[in-house]
Formats: structure tokens, C-alpha cells, sequence
């Protein structure tokens, strides 16, 4: 064996010892152990909300008339927001060559299905009558009926349905070759038939590799005009409607990019305490961090580029029930979402201008945590101050939450967690073929 | 039901022994073998009393059966099995009766201080919904909200069902005891005898009243109602020296001065008053002429919310500035009069007091000057005086002596209760009243009440009043029972039930009968033969007639051509202490003096004014609620006469300052599931002596109380829902409402593809707010009660609501009231948004919701820029009550929770004319189809019909150069069109706008 080749050989095992250490090797440890029962209480809370729902009623929430949608409608967007962060990093970089996403794609992409999954809940808990969800599909049945092609729940169900199923199959393909190295490496014969059927028979043939390939890039290929066109759905689902606040050509755009801001802070709530507890500096660098925080800060600014539109044309265009609207807002009996929602993503990322700031992990801990619950705090904005004061003062009304829209919001975020804590503790967290890759073609280059 | 006495549930216990272990037909032999036995029926007499007490009418075998199943019911081992005898299903139907299609009685109805004459609609013997009788005076086919929300009183699962003795259920046998007991103690002369009833509208109980004190000549009989009008009767006997009774005719009044008189909202005939006032509201003529209506009044009224001038002024001043009007309009008035001394009238007092007599002079004969119950007897007294002189008497009002013998509550319930005080009253029969709940408070009734030896309460339910009553006895409602009712102007109609008694329960005839032991003694036979003179005993063809027709032609008394004059004036008692403010006491909308209270339609029906629900609050204007530091909902104590009472504060722009107002009717202890422990009970501040007028201090408490509205903003932005002007500008230019008004263009169908086009015009100027439509709705439609907690929500459930907007100074503003249902856009914004296709448009213009395809998005509720749309967030509509399900429209579907709903512009009404033109292969005819709240609104506000019909009525409506759409600049076309509103204020007076 060459010299090269020993150093390679070293370097692919620095690679993949610490991240299959994680899976196989290391217990799962107090603060794991802690993090983990405090997610199954917060999903038995979700699922004891869920089963209270559909005893009684989604009259358990605080929703009314104005007000007809509420918390549920904020968590999906929210969520479905979060997710897109993941397949923007994984596919849209990987499309563009950008090999430093290599270290980030596993998680955020485990991030996305995570995410996706849970906000998919809401828009089918949120009915009425959820139990006939079904009926937004085109089936083919006896009543002749089809659903109503105008609407645009009904392409936000299909935007949604689609964007899960490739997420889901993007994040499995690109499993394949390091579940391989797991089962190679599992030493209990339960792991090894468990990492083995989900390696689905996988040798590393050159061949192997090439059809993988392929089926990266035509699945990138899908999954980055589907973040695009969910979040546009999602956008139109408001704009359809001629509420003033929903009814604007702004939103598509606009929620695209507030869905990258709160994804990207999602990833570095994430990420930060990931490499931190099992000690992934090697992989999850100091650059790293920065780069997210600089794409934090862009998307950010182009989400306040929006907010400004918002306003500027409520009085550019002279609607008086945009005007009204706009004032209802910034002073209005929701004027506090509003401001909370301008100091967390207008006032507190412009701190990442500072590279000091971008370099401190706690402050950038902080500031991504602050835009994910500002951008919930616009969500709500959104939804609730556009409905609550109409065109009819005779029918204004307010929302007030209950204890079970938080118990869904909180249980919601304790089902995200407990998927993520299971993904860390069963899948590899980074990419280790990809690095390995990595690790080679600099050897290469070296020598 | 009501809990077992001991002694009764030892027989039943011992039954159970007897019967133990035995089922179907040994079940039946050894109920047929206890019966053989000596004293076994007097045995089950005691256990199963409704029961055998029917035993002679019955016989043996249905008997058995209805033991049994007492039996079973009560909790003993019962049938298994189906019985041993043949049961033959209905194949054929009795001739006359088509199951699928309802049937109208007339009959008349006492609601609250009206008599109204209705029609009840009922599927297969169920009454399901009440119309007003067009017949009939008093309704000319509308009704109220009260009269509407009767049919739910009807089949309200808490009304009391059996006799009540001591707490215990009792049969009416054990109560025929205690009352030929009572027969033979007061068979001397019947002192110690009294009777406490209800304000007297029926010529059957006033005969028998006669019966009574004929029999007894010592006994009483009081008469009390909580809202009566003393005052009115008292002014009449000080300018006529006789109580004479007042009818108007505001079909002729040009012009109307209101001193405190809500003839519009609860003085008896104003459902009346409201249709024949709304056609004198209608622009006529060249020049357009319209009414015009002055209101004083310390208090914003539901007629004040309909004045061209409305002039807050504390209710102690109102007979001052009576007087001063009197004065100027040339009444000789003695000359010590106490009003005369006009202090404090500023400048623009003056102005408008010239204005008010030039506008009465000009219009002698064609105007009316009305004073209101709350009111004293001194500005009734100056009413008559000033219609004489203008001329009124004969035209616009008439007076007609009472034929029922009539008495003061107040007097009255006074005497009775010094006269228990005094331990004269030995037995007091209660007819229908609750006057332990409604009595003053100074009167102390409830503990007067105790030391009475033999108490009898008759009523709906299980009140207050029946708690400390000896005997408790189930009246039959008004549905279910033979009466006879005289109306507001004295014409009198037959009261004839629709629908055999649902529980063991006897009419007010009939039980007086019983006390009286006298015959006939059953309704129908009382009421025939109060009406033998008139109709002749058997004159079948006349007393069918007066039935079908639910009204007695001609049976109004004649109107007096008496003539008034004012020797001496009473003296002022009105006194005001420095620093107190006035305490005025009202009725309450929609529950009354509480006899309602137990009503969740009603409970649920915002109350005019206040939009509030679920409660009453103390209503102060918005300079004192300033001055005080309050807030709505604030709670404040109330001191007045050294008693004391709590209520939460509504702020209530146009109340006179220094001034507040509370409602009777709630406070309500013991009634039913619906009303009990709401609000506060203003009677504990009430007196006898002074009963719609006190002086009181306020405190505030420093708590605070949700109360429950269903609007909460109420000044319009900008003129956009409702459009106003006055006549002057009208006759300038009819079209001025429609200055700034187009539809935007659209590239979709201009109209719907079939054969109709349906519409409906609600016309502002008509409306005069008072909710009708919206119980009306209810009603038909099978809309659930949501409480109390939802309501507070926002969750109401309502199709049709009417919005009440405030314009101008919160000091005396203008009020606006508007009625939204269903826009039925042609371009409808919800349509457009449902992923299901459960909304959508029919092929004659309508907006249809299908319950069955709705999942719930509620998406369309979001884009509904009217927010009609309502959405089941739980499971409002109570599907285990029997007979809540047996009052439901069958023709109208449940909705179950999570599904939207909305107006359908009674869409079932539609579909049953389709089929009726259909069968006669022609085109629906113009005013064949009416929706609910067309039929119920007293003003004809509402007009509905074939849009594509140029002469429909709804077509001639809509051409109006009043009319427009609602939010027009969105596009979306609606169907539902308005016709602006018009005030007709007095030139000289603008400044007044």
C-alpha cells in the first residue's frame, strides 16, 4: 500500500468512524435519553389532541367566524416552510456543484420529510370533517364527483402529496450507499439484517454507483421546481382568496422565500447543538455555519424586501380596505405579532452583517431560533389579522387561542423532535459517502 | 322527572317486588292479577298516579298497557318482547291528511303584551313553525321574534309535565280532592279566597272570573303583570274620567311624536304598528312625501333607532317638555300645574319645540302625539289633550272602553300582598304568573307567600313561584289548548290547540273549571260557550268558520267619541335627589319580564340596541360610563330605595346622561336547563309604587363580566354597508345613493342559465330592525342554539342577522339597522375556493351549499366578504331530545358538525313551488315563493321572487333609484339587493343630523 493510499485509507476513516460511531457504537447517553422523553411527552399530548379532535370537534381550537382559521393553518405553513430549507440545500446545491452542502444535506434533508410530515397533519385535522380528506383526490366513484378544479387547496394538496414523495424517496436514495457502510460495519446481527434490507442489496458496484448517479441528479432535478412550486401553493391558497392581505400577486415569491429564511434557521437550530453533542466539528465546520448564516442573512433581507412591498403598495395602490389593513396591522389589536415578527426577522438578523456575530455559535443559536418563531409569528400575522377585520366592521371579530391550539403547536413540535432525535440515533447524520468522496478527489488533487 | 314522594316510592318498590322476575306475558298476567286484588288499584294509584288516573276513560287493555309501561319507565322489570296484541302499522292514512305536506291552523297567541292571531304549520300533527294570520288584525300575516320562538316553548323538553304536590308528583284526582275540599270551605261566601292572574285578554276567563266572584262574593281576584300599562290606563281616567283604551292608526299618522312610546318594539299591536308605520316610510308620491317621527326618550329604543329626530332627555324631564308642548299647541291646562315652570330650556330647546308645533299644527288630523307605559299618567293625559285639539281623535287614534274588566298591577298585587300581610288570604290560586320571580321587591311576596295556608300554582314550569306553592299544576300551552284572546284594538279570536296535549297537562279554562267544580269542563265546551251568544251553541257553520278564519269579524268594540278634559293635575311625585341618577326599568327584548327565559332562541336573538345575548346589563351612555371610568362589563352596584343590586355595564350611545336603564327578565333561579343563573334580577330593585322609575347611586364593584354580543364594532367606515340621505336630497335627485356605484366588468356569465333568476330586495328604509327575520329563520331552517360560550366565541349560528351600525356623536347618533343573509353572488367568491365543489351555483342564480360534500375547509367562510357563512365547529344540533326533533322543519336537513352552512333563500319554499307549477305545467307565479324571513318581517322590508320576471315585485324593487349592492366594487354580483334609506328630517331642525 502506498503512502497516498494509506493517508487516504486514514482520512476515509476519519470520515466514517465518527459518524457510524454515532449509530453503532455510542449509548444513546443522558442528554439523548432526556431530549427523547421529552419529545414522547409532547407527542402523547399531540395525540391525545388529535383524539379529542375528532371526538368533538375542531370547535376545541379558538377558531371562529371571522376568525375560521387559526393555529392549524399557521403550524402547516410554519412547518411546511421549515421544510423546504432541506431540499434547497441538498438538491439545489448539489445541482450547482456545491460540494460544501456534503456535510449539511443528511440532516436537512431528514429535516425536510421530518417537517413536511408533521405540518401535513394540519390542513387534514384542520376539517371539519377530516375523516373524508380523501374526497380532494380525483378517484374515480360512483357519484360521479370530482373535486373543484379552481381552487387552490385542492393543487396545495397535490403540491404537498408530490413534495412529501420525492422529499421522501431523495432522502431514502441518497441513504442507499451509507446504510451499505452500516451494515457492513454492524456487528449485532439484528442491525445487520435491519441496516441490511434497507440497504436493499447494495455492493458499491461501479454500476451501482452510475445508476445512482442518475437518479440523483433526475430526482434533484424534481425536487428543486417542487420547493418552488409548494411554497407557491401554499402562497396561493391565501392570494386566491379577495380578502385584502391575501389577495396579491407578492405572495408566491414572498413565501418562497420566507420558507428558505426559516429553513436555513431551522437547519442552524439543528445543526449547532448536532456538532456540538457528538462532536462533528471535523464535518460541520466553522465555515459551514458561516455560509448558513450569510444565506440566512440574504434570504432574510429579501423577506423584508417583502414586508415593505406589503405596505408600501397597501398605500401605493390606495385600496381603502388594503390601507385599512395595513394600519389594522402596524397598530391594530395584533399590532404586537406584527412588531414581534419585524424585531425577530427585520431587526435581529441584521446582527449577521458582523462576522464576530457569525462566528459566536450561541448568538447564532439565538438568532436562528428567533427567526423560526418570528416566522411563525408571521404566519399568524398573516392568517389572523387579514380575517379578523374584513369589509363588514358588523362582523369583526377576534381570535383567541385556546390551550389546545398550543397543545397542537407544542405536541407538534415534540413529534418533529422525536423523529429527529430517532434519525440521529439510527441513520447516519452526515453524509459519509459523499465526504469520503470528498476526501479522495483532494487526495487526488494532492498528489 | 321529577323526584319520587316516599310514600310513592314505597308503592312503586312493592310493585317491584310483586312483579319481580316475571317478563313478557307473565309480565302481563300479574299486572292483570294485581289489579284483581282488593286495593290494588288503589295501590297503583299511588305509584303510577298520570296513569290511573285515566282508568275510567280508558279501556282495560289500553289501560294495561299504559300501566305496563309506566311501570317499565319507572324503573320496573319491564316488556321484553313485543306485547301480545296485534299491532297494525297506518297503511292508509285518515282522508285529508298527506303525511308529506304541512297543514295551517289559525289560532291566536299571547306573547308577552301582545295577542297576535297565527297560522301554525304542522307535519303530520307536529307544529313545526308559526306565521302570522293575515287575517288577523294584529299581524296581518307577520309576526315577532317572540311569536316566532312560541312553537320551541311548545316542545321545550323542561316544561312541567304532572301535577306537583309538596314537591312530590301527584295526580289530578288527588288535586280534584284538595279543590272540592276548598269548594266546601269557602261554600259560605269565599272570604279568604284569592286569585292572582295575569293581565285579562280573554273573554272566556273574564266569564269566568264573573263565575267565580259570583259563587264567592268574598274572594279576590288580583291581576298583575310585571310590564302592564297602568300608566296609560290612569291618563285616560284623568282625561276621559274613564280607563278607556287606546288604538292608533299609524297608516294615517304624516307625522308622530313618541314621548317614551316604543310603539314600534313592545307596546301592545307592534307588529301592527310596524307595517302599517313602514308604508308611510315609502318615498310616494310627486314631490316624494314620507313620515316623519319625533322621539323623546331617556333611553335608545328600538322606535328611536327608527326617528327622523330623536332627542335624548332624561325620562323625569319628558313631562315637562309634554307639558310645554301642550301648552304651545293651545291645551288650557289649569293653571297650577307643576311641568309649567320651564327651567333650563335653552335656545335650541326652543327651536325645536317650535319646529315640533309647526310640524303638528300643519298636519292636524294626520298627526299623532303617543306617550309611552313608562311614562306617568299626567303625559298620557297631555297625549290625549294634544290629539284632541289637533284633531287626531277618530283619525289617527281612537278610544274604546275595555269589555275585559281591567285593574292596575300594581294597585292590585299590592292589595293582595298587604292582604296576605294581614293573614286574610287563606287560599291563593295562581293562574299563569310567576310573582315570586316578577313581583317588586317592596311588595316582599315571596315571604308574604309563606304564611298563605293554601297555595295552588298553575303554570308552564317549575318556577320560583311553583317551588313555594303547595300544589304545583302543569298549564297546557297555548298550541295544546281552547281559549279565546282579544287583540290590541279589541277584536277577539279563538284560541284552538294544534296539537293534543304532549304531557299530562289541563288549560287554565279547565283547571278553573275544576276549582269551580262547575261544568263544561273541558276547554273547548268553555270557550263555546263563553261564545254561544255571538256564534249560537250550535251553529257549526259559524264556529268552523271563525275558526279556519282565526278571527271574530267585527268583534271590536266601537270607538268612544268622548271627549277629554284635564281639570286638575296630579301632583308631580317625581322628585329628583341631588347627585342620584335616574334608574329607569325596561322590558327585555327578547325574553320579556322572563316568561321567555327558558327560550334558547330567543336567549340567543341579539337583543335590538345592544346586540348583547345570554344576559342583561345595565346601560349607561357613554359620557357617564366616561366620567365613571367604565368599561363593558364592568361591574357596578346599584343603590336604590336601601336595596342593592349588581350589573355589568353596556355602554349605549343616545342614552339620556345621568341615566340607567335595566331589563327584567333574567336573574331567572328556578326554571329549566336553557335559563336558569343568567344575568341579574333587576325586580330586586323594583318597587311597586314606582316601577319604571327610581333614583339610585352607582358604585363600581371593581369586577368585571364577559358579556356575550354577537357585533362588536359598530360605526360604520366610511358610508359602504349602508346607504342614507335624507328626502330632500331624494327629491333633488332619487338617484343620489347611486352617485358612485358600478359593477366592474367580468368575462364570466352576466346570469344564471335556467328559467328563474331568484333575488331578494331588503329595503332600509322599511326595516325596522327588530330580529323577526332572524327567529323566523331559525325556525324554518332548524338552525341549533350554540350558547352562551360559543355565541362569546363568535361561533352564532344565525343565516340572517341584522346589523345595527351607529353614525354621528356617540351623544345622539344615528342608527342603521341591516339585515344580511345569503349576497347569493352570481360571482361568488366562496364558490371559487371550496376543493370539493361543496358550494356551488345552480342554474337560477343560487348559491347552494350541499352538506353532504362539505369536509370543513371553511375556506369559503374566509372569502365571504359578507361573513354569512356558518360553520358547526362542534355538535350544535341536539340530536337526543325527542322533542326538539319532533319540532324540526322535516323539509330542512341537520346539519352535523363540521359542515358549513348558510342562507339558501329558503331554498325547500322553491323547490315545493317548482313542484306545484310544475304539476300545473305553468311558470311559478310572483309572490308564490316567500322566504321565511319575508313572511315574519312586520315592515315588508324584505321582498323575494323571479329576478328575470321584469313586473316581479322583487324586479320593480330592484329598479328603485334607491337600490344597491352591498360591497359592489368586489365584483361579486350579488342577488341580494338594498334600497337605501331615507330619514325625513324637519328643514328648520338640521342641525339636529
Amino acid at each position: 500500500m502506498s503512502a497516498t493510499a494509506r493517508r487516504l485509507g486514514a482520512g476515509l476513516e476519519a470520515v466514517t468512524d465518527p459518524v457510524t460511531a454515532i449509530v453503532l457504537e455510542r449509548p444513546a447517553g443522558r442528554g439523548w435519553l432526556f431530549a427523547f422523553v421529552a419529545a414522547v411527552v409532547l407527542t402523547a399530548l399531540l395525540g391525545s389532541g388529535i383524539w379529542v379532535l375528532l371526538v368533538r370537534g375542531v370547535g376545541i381550537w379558538g377558531i371562529d367566524i371571522p376568525v375560521a382559521w387559526g393555529f392549524a393553518i399557521t403550524d402547516y405553513v410554519w412547518w411546511i416552510g421549515i421544510g423546504m430549507a432541506g431540499t434547497f440545500i441538498s438538491a439545489a446545491l448539489y445541482l450547482t456543484r456545491q460540494s460544501w452542502r456534503n456535510s449539511l444535506n443528511r440532516y436537512a434533508e431528514a429535516m425536510t420529510v421530518f417537517a413536511v410530515s408533521v405540518s401535513g397533519l394540519f390542513p387534514v385535522l384542520h376539517l371539519g370533517r377530516p375523516w373524508f380528506f380523501y374526497w380532494l383526490a380525483p378517484y374515480p366513484n360512483r357519484m360521479g364527483l370530482w373535486p373543484q378544479w379552481r381552487s387552490s387547496l385542492l393543487w396545495d394538496f397535490f403540491a404537498i402529496t408530490a413534495y412529501l414523495l420525492v422529499s421522501i424517496l431523495y432522502f431514502y436514495v441518497g441513504l442507499l450507499p451509507d446504510l451499505a457502510t452500516l451494515r457492513d460495519r454492524a456487528r449485532t446481527r439484528g442491525r445487520q439484517v435491519f441496516y441490511g434490507l434497507l440497504a436493499l442489496g447494495w455492493r458499491g458496484e461501479a454500476r451501482h454507483w452510475q445508476r445512482f448517479e442518475t437518479l440523483s441528479l433526475v430526482l434533484a432535478a424534481l425536487a428543486v421546481p417542487l420547493v418552488f412550486s409548494v411554497h407557491s401553493m401554499v402562497a396561493l391558497d391565501f392570494s386566491e382568496g379577495l380578502l385584502p392581505g391575501w389577495h396579491t400577486t407578492l405572495f408566491p415569491p414572498f413565501f418562497v422565500a420566507g420558507a428558505l429564511f426559516s429553513g436555513f434557521a431551522m437547519v442552524l437550530v439543528l445543526g449547532i447543538p448536532l456538532r456540538q453533542h457528538y462532536r462533528l466539528q471535523a464535518f460541520i465546520t466553522e465555515a459551514h455555519l458561516d455560509k448558513l448564516a450569510r444565506l440566512l442573512l440574504a434570504v432574510g433581507l429579501l423577506v423584508d424586501y417583502s414586508y415593505l412591498c406589503e405596505v408600501f403598495f397597501a398605500f401605493y395602490g390606495g385600496d381603502r380596505y388594503e390601507i385599512a389593513l395595513t394600519l389594522n396591522r402596524l397598530g391594530g389589536a395584533y399590532a404586537w405579532v406584527f412588531w414581534t415578527t419585524i424585531a425577530c426577522n427585520v431587526l435581529a438578523i441584521q446582527l449577521l452583517w458582523l462576522p464576530r456575530v457569525r462566528a459566536n455559535h450561541a448568538a447564532l443559536f439565538t438568532i436562528a431560533l428567533l427567526v423560526v418563531i418570528g416566522m411563525w409569528f408571521e404566519r399568524f400575522m398573516l392568517i389572523v389579522t387579514s380575517l379578523y377585520r374584513s369589509f363588514l366592521p358588523s362582523s369583526w371579530g377576534m381570535f383567541y387561542p385556546t390551550l389546545w391550539d398550543l397543545g397542537f403547536l407544542v405536541g407538534s413540535i415534540g413529534l418533529f423532535f422525536l423523529l429527529f432525535l430517532l434519525f440521529v440515533r439510527l441513520l447516519p447524520a452526515v453524509s459519509m459517502f459523499e465526504l469520503r468522496r470528498g476526501v479522495s478527489e483532494g487526495a487526488e488533487r494532492r498528489s | 322527572m321529577p323526584p319520587l314522594s316516599p310514600t310513592r316510592s314505597a308503592a312503586v318498590e312493592e310493585i317491584r317486588r310483586e312483579l319481580a322476575g316475571k317478563h313478557g306475558a307473565a309480565f302481563w298476567r300479574s299486572l292483570e292479577e294485581l289489579l284483581e286484588q282488593p286495593q290494588g288499584l288503589q295501590r297503583l294509584r299511588q305509584a303510577v298516579p298520570q296513569v290511573a288516573a285515566l282508568d275510567p276513560v280508558l279501556d282495560r287493555r289500553s289501560f294495561l298497557g299504559l300501566l305496563g309501561a309506566s311501570l317499565a319507565l319507572g324503573g320496573l322489570a319491564g316488556c321484553s318482547g313485543p306485547p301480545p296484541e296485534q299491532i297494525v302499522p297506518w297503511v292508509r292514512s285518515p282522508p285529508g291528511l298527506r303525511a308529506s305536506e304541512p297543514e295551517l291552523y289559525a289560532t291566536t297567541l299571547q306573547i308577552g303584551a301582545e295577542v297576535i292571531g297565527v297560522l301554525v304549520q304542522t307535519y303530520e300533527g307536529r307544529p313545526t313553525k308559526i306565521e302570522g294570520n293575515p287575517a288577523h288584525p294584529a299581524s296581518l300575516g307577520s309576526t315577532d321574534a317572540m311569536t316566532q320562538a312560541a312553537v320551541l316553548e311548545l316542545w321545550d323538553p323542561d316544561r312541567s309535565q304532572a301535577p306537583v304536590q309538596h314537591g312530590s308528583v301527584a295526580s289530578w284526582d288527588d288535586f280534584q280532592a284538595q279543590a272540592a275540599a276548598s269548594a266546601r270551605q269557602f261554600a259560605h261566601d269565599g272570604r279568604g279566597l284569592h286569585v292572582l292572574s295575569g293581565r285579562i285578554e280573554s273573554p272566556s276567563l273574564a266569564a269566568q272570573r264573573e263565575a267565580l266572584l259570583h259563587r264567592y262574593p268574598g274572594a279576590r281576584w288580583h291581576q298583575y303583570e310585571a310590564i302592564d300599562d297602568d300608566n296609560a290606563r290612569e291618563g285616560a281616567l284623568l282625561a276621559f274620567g274613564s280607563p278607556l283604551r287606546v288604538r292608533h292608526r299609524f297608516d294615517r299618522a304624516a307625522v308622530i311624536v313618541s314621548l317614551e312610546a316604543d310603539f314600534l318594539g313592545s307596546m301592545p299591536g307592534h307588529v301592527r304598528a310596524a307595517r302599517d308605520f313602514a308604508a308611510k316610510r315609502r318615498p310616494a308620491g310627486s314631490p316624494a312625501t314620507m313620515s316623519r317621527l319625533y322621539v323623546v326618550e331617556a333611553t335608545m329604543s328600538l322606535t328611536g333607532t327608527n326617528a327622523d329626530h330623536r332627542w335624548p332627555l332624561r325620562a323625569t324631564d319628558i313631562s315637562a317638555l309634554a307639558h310645554a308642548l301642550a301648552t304651545r299647541l293651545g291645551v288650557v291646562l289649569p293653571s297650577d300645574s307643576p311641568g309649567s315652570a320651564q327651567n333650563g330650556t335653552d335656545h335650541r330647546d326652543a327651536t325645536r319645540l317650535q319646529a315640533l308645533v309647526g310640524d303638528l299644527q300643519d298636519h292636524r288630523g294626520a298627526s299623532l302625539v303617543i306617550a309611552g307605559e313608562t311614562q306617568p299618567p299626567l303625559v298620557h293625559a297631555l297625549a290625549i289633550l294634544m290629539n284632541q285639539i289637533l284633531g287626531n281623535i277618530g283619525t289617527t287614534v281612537e278610544y274604546f272602553e275595555s269589555p275585559e274588566p281591567r285593574e292596575g298591577s300594581a294597585a292590585s298585587l299590592r292589595a293582595l300582598s298587604e292582604s296576605m300581610a294581614a293573614g286574610e288570604v287563606d287560599t291563593l290560586w295562581i293562574l299563569d304568573g310567576n310573582p315570586v320571580y316578577s313581583a317588586p321587591a317592596d311588595l316582599h311576596f315571596a315571604a308574604r307567600l309563606a304564611s298563605v295556608r293554601h297555595t295552588v300554582h298553575v303554570g308552564l314550569f317549575r318556577d320560583e313561584t311553583a317551588a313555594r306553592c303547595a300544589w304545583h299544576l302543569p298549564r297546557s300551552h297555548s298550541l295544546e289548548s281552547w281559549s279565546d284572546l282579544r287583540t290590541y284594538d279589541g277584536t277577539a279570536s279563538i284560541v284552538q290547540p294544534v296539537i293534543s296535549p304532549l304531557y299530562d297537562v289541563r288549560s287554565l279554562h279547565e283547571i278553573l273549571a275544576l276549582l269551580l267544580g262547575s261544568s263544561p269542563t273541558d276547554g273547548r265546551s268553555i270557550v263555546r260557550a263563553t261564545w254561544s251568544g255571538r256564534l249560537g251553541l250550535h251553529d257549526e257553520q259559524a264556529w268552523e268558520s271563525v275558526l279556519r278564519e282565526g278571527v271574530i269579524r267585527d268583534s271590536a268594540p266601537a270607538a268612544l267619541g268622548a271627549r277629554a278634559e284635564l281639570r286638575a293635575l296630579p301632583p308631580d311625585i317625581r322628585t329628583r335627589a341631588q347627585g342620584s341618577l335616574d334608574l329607569l326599568f325596561r322590558p327585555d327584548p327578547t325574553v320579556w319580564d322572563g316568561r321567555y327565559a327558558n327560550n334558547g332562541w330567543l336567549q340567543e336573538l341579539p337583543k335590538v340596541v345592544s346586540q348583547l345575548t345570554w344576559g342583561n346589563a345595565a346601560w349607561l351612555s357613554p359620557a357617564l360610563a366616561t366620567r365613571q371610568s367604565l368599561a363593558n362589563g364592568d361591574v357596578i352596584e346599584l343603590r336604590s330605595q336601601g336595596r342593592s343590586l349588581q350589573a355589568p355595564v353596556w355602554i349605549v350611545p343616545g342614552q339620556a346622561d345621568e341615566t340607567v336603564v335595566v331589563s327584567l327578565g333574567y336573574g331567572r333561579t328556578v326554571l329549566g336547563h336553557v335559563g336558569e343563573r343568567l344575568g341579574y334580577d333587576a325586580n330586586r330593585v323594583r318597587s311597586a309604587s314606582a316601577p319604571w322609575q327610581a333614583q339610585c347611586t352607582m358604585a363600581p364593584t371593581g369586577h368585571h363580566l364577559e358579556l356575550v354580543t354577537t357585533q362588536r364594532h359598530h360605526v360604520m367606515q366610511a358610508e359602504v354597508p349602508v346607504r342614507t340621505g335624507t328626502l330632500a336630497q331624494f327629491r333633488a335627485n332619487p338617484a343620489f345613493m347611486q352617485a358612485d356605484s358600478s359593477t366592474p366588468p367580468s368575462l364570466y356569465p352576466q346570469r344564471p342559465a335556467g328559467e328563474y333568476r331568484w333575488g331578494m330586495s331588503i329595503d332600509l328604509n322599511s326595516c325596522i330592525g327588530c330580529g323577526a327575520c332572524t327567529l323566523a329563520c331559525q325556525a324554518e331552517n332548524n338552525i341549533p342554539v350554540v350558547g352562551a360560550e360559543e355565541v362569546a366565541r363568535g361561533r352564532e349560528l344565525h343565516w340572517i342577522r341584522v346589523d345595527r351600525y351607529f353614525q354621528g356623536t356617540p351623544a345622539r347618533p344615528h342608527v342603521h339597522h341591516q339585515p344580511v343573509p345569503c349576497m347569493h353572488c352570481e360571482h361568488a367568491p366562496c364558490e371559487l375556493v371550496c376543493p370539493v365543489g361543496a358550494t356551488v351555483h345552480d342554474s337560477e342564480g343560487l348559491n347552494v351549499q350541499v352538506y353532504n360534500r362539505c369536509i370543513g375547509t371553511r375556506f369559503c367562510s374566509n372569502n365571504c366578504p359578507y361573513k354569512v357563512r356558518r360553520f358547526n365547529f362542534l355538535q350544535y344540533a341536539d340530536l337526543r331530545s325527542p322533542t326538539l326533533a319532533a319540532r324540526r322543519n322535516p323539509e330542512v336537513s341537520v346539519r352535523n358538525r363540521g359542515v358549513m352552512e348558510k342562507c339558501t333563500y329558503c331554498i325547500q319554499r322553491i323547490e315545493v313551488a317548482h313542484i306545484e307549477a310544475d304539476r300545473g305545467m305553468r311558470r311559478i307565479g310572483d309572490g308564490e315563493v316567500v322566504t321565511a324571513c319575508q313572511a315574519a318581517c312586520p315592515a315588508k322590508a324584505i321582498t323575494f321572487g323571479d329576478t328575470a320576471d321584469p313586473a316581479a315585485a322583487v324586479s320593480r324593487e330592484k329598479a328603485s333609484s334607491r337600490n344597491y349592492l352591498l360591497l359592489e366594487d368586489l365584483n361579486t354580483r350579488p342577488q341580494t339587493s338594498y334600497l337605501g334609506s331615507l330619514r325625513n328630517p324637519h328643514p328648520e331642525l338640521q342641525d339636529d343630523t
